[in-house]
């Protein structure tokens, strides 16, 4: 699943700039597909398809910055770099603390758009890489039974089993037994490992 | 090399001793002395607790200290790069509100800036009314 190639999507309603970045991005040897509006991608875009985004801040119907609105509401971690031939600082301050990746004036170098397309790329699959690693920490606890979960929580916040066990009420014993199932589901070596796991899972402040 | 500066400025205020003093935090604006940090230390004036760290080192002490309220990049540190001071205070403390003062229409290093940790990029002139705003969001 991860050998999806990845796509640079060019959002923009200029029809010369989505052919010469088209041809730009295929010069470089990537993959480019392109949309003329925002809502034309939004319709079509599949969220497992890996690549980032090359949208124009200014165009008719919905803007570049709407799409982006829509895109994090949707939850899409696809980084975004946009592109203007009229930005100015609030605009770009305003993409930016959106959380998008690159915000670059209108004209630029071919190499300077390029650099950062390939930046994006790289960012994404980061991102896809943790997300998928924490999805697949998130389906081992969905395996564990209540109480290996209770043992998860109390041995992950440093107690030892002696103190577990007296916290739940049951044998010593029993606590390791559970501990020993709790490590071999979560697919854990050691306790450091888990706690790297919960804390990997853990809602981010 | 900032450690002592640091512990220091945690000793005071952050004890738990029964009572609870309300700290009153501080507005830390670094730049060198230019025309810029001094009109940015005018339009601050309404603030009373704004300080002005003559070092770098002692800029990202008090950036990193628990009694920072939030701070205002007003113009180059020396041959320092805005970027990398800022990445620097950024990484100490990560909710820090950190503003940068740049020139109106450079908007590269707007962009650049906030890739590096800047909450806002303000651009000066015009607006220092925006940059009182910023900064009065910031401390409540």
């Amino acid at each position: 699943m991860k050998d999806l190639p990845q796509t640079v999507f060019v959002v923009d309603d200029d029809d010369a700039v989505r052919d010469s970045l088209r041809m730009l991005l295929k010069s470089a040897g990537v993959h480019a597909e392109t949309c003329a509006s925002a809502q034309e991608f939004l319709s079509s875009y599949d969220a497992s398809q890996p690549g980032c985004l090359v949208l124009d801040v200014r165009m008719p119907g919905m803007s570049g910055l709407e799409m982006q609105h829509e895109l994090n509401l949707r939850g899409v971690t696809m980084p975004v770099i946009f592109i203007t031939g009229h930005g100015d600082i609030p605009m770009a301050v305003e993409a930016m603390q959106h959380g998008a990746f690159d915000f670059l004036q209108k004209p630029f170098r071919d190499q300077e758009l390029l650099d950062r397309v390939q930046r994006a790329l790289v960012r994404d699959s980061e991102n896809r890489a943790r997300l998928r690693h924490t999805d697949r920490i998130r389906e081992r606890l969905a395996s564990l039974s209540p109480r290996e979960r209770e043992v998860l929580d109390l041995v992950t916040q440093g107690k030892a089993n002696k103190m577990v066990a007296g916290d739940l009420g049951v044998s010593q014993r029993t606590v390791e037994i559970h501990r020993a199932h709790v490590m071999q589901k979560m697919e854990a070596g050691s306790l450091a490992e888990l706690v790297r796991m919960m804390m990997a899972v853990a809602p981010s402040p | 090399m900032l450690r002592p500066e640091m512990a220091g400025s945690n000793d005071n205020g952050a004890g738990g001793n029964g009572r609870e003093i309300q700290r009153v935090r501080t507005i830390i604006v670094a730049g060198q002395s230019s025309d810029r940090t001094r009109e940015v230390l005018r339009a601050l004036s309404g603030f009373t607790n704004v300080v002005w760290p003559t070092s770098l080192e002692s800029a990202l002490a008090q950036a990193g200290s628990q009694d920072a309220g939030c701070l205002v990049i007003a113009d180059d540190l020396r041959e320092e790069p805005i970027d990398e001071f800022l990445q620097e205070a950024r990484e100490l403390q990560r909710n820090l509100p950190i503003f940068v003062i740049t020139d109106p229409d450079d908007v590269a290093e707007a962009v650049s800036a906030m890739r590096h940790g800047a909450t806002a990029v303000i651009e000066i002139p015009p607006s220092y009314a925006a940059l009182c705003e910023e900064v009065s969001r910031a401390m409540q």
